[in-house]
């Protein structure tokens, strides 16, 4: 991993990232809006390389590792192109089209969440000033 | 012939006359089809000085070597010849359900010339043609018309029919299938009008389809039909149609607002977005002919001055044109005035793009209540849309009907003041609904050197911009920025053969992103036996725009009307693209550069010519030198 000492450091980053979103006013909104399971699976770079994110019926809430529940969406990719992606450094469209990302399930969600992607980014670099990673920040 | 069926119907309306002739399997070897084989015939056969709505006119209807194979996006068909709306080439792609059905009575296209004695159908059964005088059907909207033929004929025969807007000449008048799909850009209807001709119905009685390599073909069905409707795309577009992202596109810059004087307004990304629409109004989703994405729309809005019962909802471009571009956000009301223009007959994109226009002018004062008969032009004043606007310009009624009736630049040439500048067209055709300052600086130059003029479907730029786009085996594996012009004329060098292979083949552009190029090229060899490699599907495709670019040289135009109004490239005033300039001139010097153009003339050299095997169209353009 160019970014990551190991598995573990990667899914600390983007639990805090979205415990983080989930006090922001803006992103609850449109997290709400995407009202699904999803499952983040890098484990590519590890087997415990994955996280979800649960925004069912008016909930937020996130956790390491996999969902007790069978998952609405899961999206397969890295854990560096996750960190170019919450850095909104990585066109997730580009991703897609060469498989660098794969998404099982309904992608409709996803899209209310594509507005609030630079958002997203600026609470990414808060998180990780706060975690004390700012050589991990991309210019 | 494999895949097509190499015949096509010559219709002579002046002396009542059908034939049925054998095209050249050359023409689809050098063309390949729908607007390709189209712009063939009309360089061979189309009268250069006939105007686009006299009967000389030829009026082209032409399928893809796909049609009814039962593949997802791949029954499209051509409509062709010259445009009345901008007198240059025109041509304009239709889903539906007209192609298969055309192809499977036998025939690969059809070309009428003349003017029939008065207003007629054109019915196909097989090989049982006839004109047939049809005026009960004259005057109607295309609903009623469409109901009123399938209830004479029966529920399976297939209808392209035109509205009162096509009948009365209005110059962006649409061709409309099943009442739903249209035949939207370039004012085809109005070219179907000028010849008293309301409708062309076929039913064909079976499917004989002849194919090359049959069983290679189902393998490459086997797999493509799935990997389509599986794509991510294609089950966002299934669940809230096209506008599925016209929020995300609002935050890039991309939607145009209220005449692209704005790229951002937050409010109305929410509320005209494809899933709004999929919870408050919609019924159905609907598909072309074998198509397994299913984008299209079947709305009712149940209660409120915009209530409409069920029937075609609007896409991404008539949401936007009839939408945000006029100043509205208020989704009911697009939905109505998408059906309204559904039922004149009218283009909603140059009807949306002509009113941002006048109602900017009126803004401005260029144009008064004077000029539009006492009706003012506000911005997001729907009720006057839907109630007077449309209804004047489709009847070409009043003041108003009669100055935008013949589309946005015509309206400021009228005006004799100097609002041209203000128009959003490239060589007469409104702009679509992406505006290159957010969506993506290539596509402003793709824009300009479309033969028809403005269109987002003459080449996959915008897909190629946005990410979309993966093709290693023809050289695009790079990464586009949108932002920039940076390689950018190289990959319009890509996306215009590209193009050109997409319309010529009638296949649509939301499904054909699926398909890889070894796929595009075992598609042409295992359905028509072309026998050919990447290379030459390439050449084929750059043939293609060539030849469009070589009719539009004998229209008088040349490579400075490869140009885009004021309005889309001054700096955006607000939004993601906030004062960020694009660099046409330079994309478009290097793209005639790469593509061998001559910078005048704007027509590939001779020598390009030759090499592309045009040495014969050469002659007729460079005979001087
Ligand atoms: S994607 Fe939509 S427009 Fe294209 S063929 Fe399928 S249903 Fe028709």
């Amino acid at each position: 991993m160019e970014y990551w000492k190991d598995e573990n450091e990667p899914i600390k980053a983007f639990v805090k990232l979205f415990e983080a979103a989930m006090v922001d006013d803006e992103l609850t909104g449109g997290l709400k809006k995407v009202n699904q399971l999803i499952l983040f699976d890098y484990t590519e770079n590890g087997p415990n390389c994955s996280f979800w994110v649960d925004c069912r019926n008016g909930e937020l809430k996130v956790g390491p590792g996999k969902p007790a529940e069978e998952p609405d969406m899961t999206m397969s990719l890295s854990a560096d192109d996750a960190h170019r992606s919450w850095s909104n450094k990585l066109n997730p469209v580009m991703a897609i089209t060469r498989k660098k990302i794969r998404v099982k399930g309904s992608a409709t969600g996803l899209l209310k969440l594509a507005p609030k992607l630079k958002k997203v980014a600026a609470i990414y670099v808060t998180v990780l000033k706060d975690l004390g990673w700012e050589d991990k920040i991309l210019a | 012939m494999n895949g097509n069926t190499g015949k096509i119907i010559n219709v002579d309306l002046d002396k009542g006359s059908i034939e049925t002739e054998i095209l050249p399997e050359e023409y689809y070897t050098k063309y390949i089809g729908g607007s390709g084989l189209a712009a063939k015939l009309f360089w061979e056969r189309g009268n250069i000085s006939a105007d686009p709505l006299s009967p000389e006119a030829m009026l082209i209807f032409m399928n893809g070597p796909f049609a009814g194979l039962r593949l997802s996006g791949a029954s499209r068909n051509s409509v062709a010849g010259r445009s009345p709306l901008t007198g240059n080439w025109g041509d304009s792609s239709c889903g539906g359900y007209f192609a298969p059905e055309l192809r499977y009575a036998g025939y690969d296209g059809i070309i009428i010339k003349g003017k029939a004695g008065k207003p007629s159908i054109m019915l196909i059964e097989d090989e049982k043609i006839n004109i047939l005088p049809a005026p009960e059907y004259w005057g109607k909207g295309t609903d009623e018309a469409n109901r009123a033929i399938k209830e004479k004929y029966g529920k399976n025969y297939r209808t392209l029919i035109i509205g009162p807007a096509g009948e009365n000449l209005v110059k962006y008048a649409i061709i409309l299938n099943e009442g739903h799909h249209a035949f939207g850009r370039a004012g085809f209807g109005a070219v179907m009008g000028s010849k008293n001709l309301k409708a062309i119905v076929v039913k064909a009685s079976g499917k004989n389809m002849k194919l090359a390599d049959p069983e290679k073909y189902e393998e490459l069905r086997a797999e493509l039909n799935p990997k389509i409707k599986e794509a991510l795309a294609s089950d966002v577009m299934r669940e809230n149609g096209t506008a599925a992202n016209l929020e995300g596109g609002v935050v890039s810059g991309d939607v145009p607002i209220k005449n692209f004087t704005s790229n951002y307004w937050e409010e109305m990304g929410q509320e005209l977005n494809g899933g709004i629409l999929t919870e408050k109004y919609l019924t159905k989703r609907r598909a072309c002919a074998y198509c397994s994405i299913a984008c299209k729309r079947v709305v009712e809005v149940k209660e409120g001055p915009y209530a409409i019962p069920e029937g075609p909802g609007p896409e991404y471009e008539t949401i936007t044109a009839l939408g945000s571009l006029i100043g509205s956000m208020d989704l009911a009301a697009v939905c109505k005035a998408g059906r309204v223009c559904n039922d004149l007959g009218i283009d909603t994109i140059s009807a949306g793009g002509t009113i941002a226009w006048a109602m900017e002018a009126f803004e401005r004062g260029d144009i008064t209540e004077k000029d539009t008969g006492g009706i003012k032009l506000l911005w997001g004043d729907m009720a006057t849309v839907i109630d007077k606007i449309l209804p004047e310009i489709a009847a070409r009624k009043g003041s108003l009907g009669m100055l935008l009736a013949e589309g946005s630049l015509s309206a400021a040439v009228k005006t004799e003041k100097d609002t041209i500048n203000y128009t959003v067209q490239s060589k007469g055709l409104e702009v679509p609904m992406h505006d290159p300052r957010g969506g993506g600086h290539g596509l402003a130059l793709a824009y300009a050197v479309s033969p028809r003029g403005a269109c987002h479907v003459a080449s996959p730029m915008l897909f190629m911009e946005m990410g979309a786009c993966f093709y290693p085996e023809i050289g695009f594996e790079y990464e586009l920025e949108p932002m920039t012009d940076e390689n950018k004329a190289e990959t319009a060098v890509i996306a215009v053969a590209l193009g050109a292979i997409e319309n010529s083949a009638c296949f649509c552009q939301f499904a054909d992103r699926e398909i890889a190029i070894p796929e595009w090229v075992g598609l042409f060899n295992s359905v028509a036996g072309y026998n050919w490699d990447a290379p030459d599907m390439m050449k084929a495709g750059t043939r293609v725009f060539y030849l469009k670019r070589l009719i539009n040289y004998l229209f008088g135009r040349t490579a400075k009307d490869d140009a885009l109004t004021p309005r889309i490239l001054e700096p955006a005033r607000d939004g993601e693209p906030e004062g960020v300039v694009i660099n046409f001139e330079g994309m478009k010097n290097k793209f005639y550069e790469l593509m061998g153009m001559d910078p005048v003339k704007g027509i590939p050299s001779r020598k390009k010519l030759e090499e592309y095997g045009m040495g014969v169209e050469a002659k007729k353009v460079w005979r001087e030198t």
